[in-house]
């Protein structure tokens, strides 16, 4: 077990070394952002703005995320260890709109002000908690599914059966893509949803979920995906069935990947997102509330969509 | 019985084993401090009292798990549902809430549905002769499928304050799930130690058949077991959903490889018949404290799992070297 000790001692050391401590040891503040996850491209993007932003502004940022997305009993650990580093502000992506309304009512009752990024926290459950927090900064994510609706309507001359990938259940940010895209293609009358099946972000299930609809509807002509990770599944999907440019393909978040796809024409549009400013923004406004400045409720960072005429 | 493992001890007759057996339990637990020490250097923000709360806390879900797990591992078997039985048991606590049930029958029914599960495991285990592995394996996918079909995916959350004081109630300093651990390890030890039954775990997984042959009914008894474990995971789903105010039919995914961390580094051997729950705490723990130190330092939150894996590889190295020189 000495060697275990050693193993453990040793890793931590070298880690230590690798990134910068947590305090304020050269007396600037510290801001916590603390991700969904690490390993999608999106929030690496949302770092990387958050970054620039703090070294700007001369403040410390401090990321952390759980391993898997979905983990949101891990996120509420992240937030408790860092209120006891006493950070002074925290800007946080929740994994669950509603669940991580306990940790965030510890951090506001530690006195750290909370800026609420890319995903909203379930406004029933923070009032019931009697959770206040300084702004929202993310994009209007129903917007962006009307935005892919209004697209796909005008794509198909208002005719097309539609076959549509969602997120993980419940989750705020996929349910507002969904009714935006529904809201808005119910304008066309031509336009039938014949299938619409979570398959919880991921690109791999994205591809075994339209796989599968694929088999029991032979007539799907159009995939809304609720993100380019689904939707790079369904691509891949569509090319085994041997159906390549025969269905069209609309995502969301703009990937590189997926520019790629559009480029190519294997992909249609999507939704393009601007993570690194929302990291930008929220740092921030992470550090106006340090200087006791008054935030508004929301603050929009725009979106656009990303098809073969733009796409770069 | 002469297979518990003082005996076997005394059986083997040689000095070494007797030195080294203390050795390895008390090693995990120098492990713990060891690397409390070193966080204890790196970051004024560890050793606070309200950060080891809280790391006792957080640890606390996984600890629970990992009781049942040491009873399975003890008897030389294992449990890979016990993640799923967690969201299970969560999801049929969540619904019995949410329709208005009284708190204690909502407990009691999704006790009793992670106390049926488990025997359910058991009983084709011992009965249907199938290898622990494979039942468990899909048993863990059966409780997550049914888990998320009966919720349709969806989570059910906003519970009564009166249930959510199980997670954020405190016993004067003391958070409820720290509470809750300690009760189910005083509780665990006794029956582990003192009792038939506890013998019997250590006996069947020193050697089954030597103790089927005892007369000892095994079958019935490894039933329990993983019946014990079930119930186990049916009250770590407690206190989750109470912490989260949410019960998750996606909860608890990979806690079986936590649990079988905490217990193998805690020095229970995976052969069976060797180990106790003092170690599987320290396991716990270890890995608790292992969680909380990247957040306190700042540092990437990808480290612990290396740290993680490289510990549990070492916990095993030493109990199979101490067994070579066992046995020699």
């Amino acid at each position: 077990m000495k060697r275990a000790c050693l193993l453990v001692g040793m890793t931590l050391a070298i880690g230590c070394n690798r990134g910068p401590a947590t305090t304020s040891t050269t007396g600037k503040p510290t801001v916590a952002l603390v991700l969904k996850t690490l390993n999608h491209p999106f929030f690496v993007d949302m770092r990387r703005g958050a970054q620039e932003a703090a070294d700007r502004l001369g403040v410390t940022l401090q990321v952390q995320a759980a391993e898997r997305e979905i983990d949101v009993e891990k996120q509420m650990q992240i937030v408790e260890n860092l209120i006891q580093t006493g950070v002074q502000a925290l800007c946080i992506t929740p994994s669950g709109s509603r669940e991580i309304v306990s940790a965030l009512v510890k951090a506001k009752d530690a006195g750290v002000p909370i800026i609420v990024v890319d995903t909203r926290v379930d406004a029933k459950a923070a009032a019931d908690a009697g959770l206040r927090t300084e702004t929202f900064v993310g994009s209007d994510n129903y917007e962006g599914g009307r935005l892919a609706g209004d697209y796909l309507v005008k794509a198909t001359g208002g005719k097309a059966h539609v076959g549509i990938l969602e997120g993980i259940p419940g989750h705020e940010t996929g349910d507002s893509r969904l009714r935006g895209f529904r809201d808005a293609v119910k304008s066309a009358p031509g336009i039938t949803i014949v299938a619409s099946q979570p398959a919880n972000w991921e690109r791999d299930q994205g591809f075994n979920v339209f796989q599968n609809m694929l088999q029991a509807h032979q007539d799907i002509d159009s995939v809304f995906a609720c993100s380019d990770l689904m939707a790079l599944g369904a691509v891949e999907a569509i090319a085994a069935a041997g159906r390549r440019g025969k269905i069209k393909v609309v995502g969301f978040d703009a990937l590189d990947d997926a520019k790629k796809a559009i480029a190519a024409g294997t992909m249609e549009a999507s939704v393009a997102q601007f993570p690194a400013e929302m990291g930008r923004a929220a740092v921030e406004s992470a550090v106006k509330v340090m200087r006791g400045e008054k935030l508004p409720p929301d603050i929009n960072v725009k979106l656009d969509l990303v098809t073969r005429d733009n796409v770069k | 019985m002469t297979v518990g493992v003082r005996h076997r001890v005394i059986l083997t007759g040689r000095l070494t084993p007797l030195l080294l057996l203390p050795a390895r339990q008390f090693g995990t637990l120098i492990g713990l401090v060891a690397l409390c020490a070193v966080l204890w250097i790196l970051t004024p923000h560890f050793l606070t009292v309200s950060n080891l709360l809280n790391v006792a806390e957080q640890t606390s879900i996984n600890a629970i798990v990992a009781v049942g797990m040491t009873f399975v591992i003890l008897s030389g078997g294992i449990d890979l549902s016990v993640g799923s039985l967690v969201a299970l048991a969560g999801v049929v606590l969540g619904t019995g809430l949410q329709s208005g049930q009284p708190l204690p029958l909502a407990l009691a029914l999704a006790l009793a549905a992670g106390l049926a599960c488990g025997l359910g495991n058991g009983a084709l285990i011992s009965w249907g002769g199938l290898p622990p592995f494979i039942v468990t394996l899909g048993t863990m996918s059966i409780a997550r499928g049914a888990a998320l079909l009966f919720t349709e995916g969806r989570p059910i959350s906003g519970f009564d304050e009166s249930f959510r004081v199980l997670a954020t109630g405190r016993a004067g300093f003391v958070p409820a799930p720290v509470v809750a651990m300690a009760v189910v390890y005083a509780a665990a030890h006794f029956v582990l130690s003192r009792t038939t039954f506890g013998r019997y775990v250590y006996a069947i997984g020193g050697n089954e058949e030597a103790t089927r042959l005892s007369g000892v009914p095994v079958r019935f008894h490894k039933t329990i077991i993983y019946g014990v474990s079930g119930l186990m995971s049916a009250t770590a789903a407690v206190i989750l959903t109470a912490r989260l105010n949410s019960a998750q039919p996606i909860a608890g995914m990979m806690y079986e490889l936590d649990a079988i961390a905490a217990t193998v580094i805690g020095g229970t051997s995976l052969m069976g018949g060797d180990g106790n729950l003092g170690g599987t705490l320290v396991g716990a723990l270890i890995l608790g404290v292992l969680r909380t130190g990247p957040n306190l330092l700042g540092v990437s939150s990808f480290l612990p799992q290396i740290v993680i894996g490289g510990v549990s590889i070492v916990a095993v190295l030493l109990d199979t070297v101490l067994k070579r020189k066992n046995r020699t």
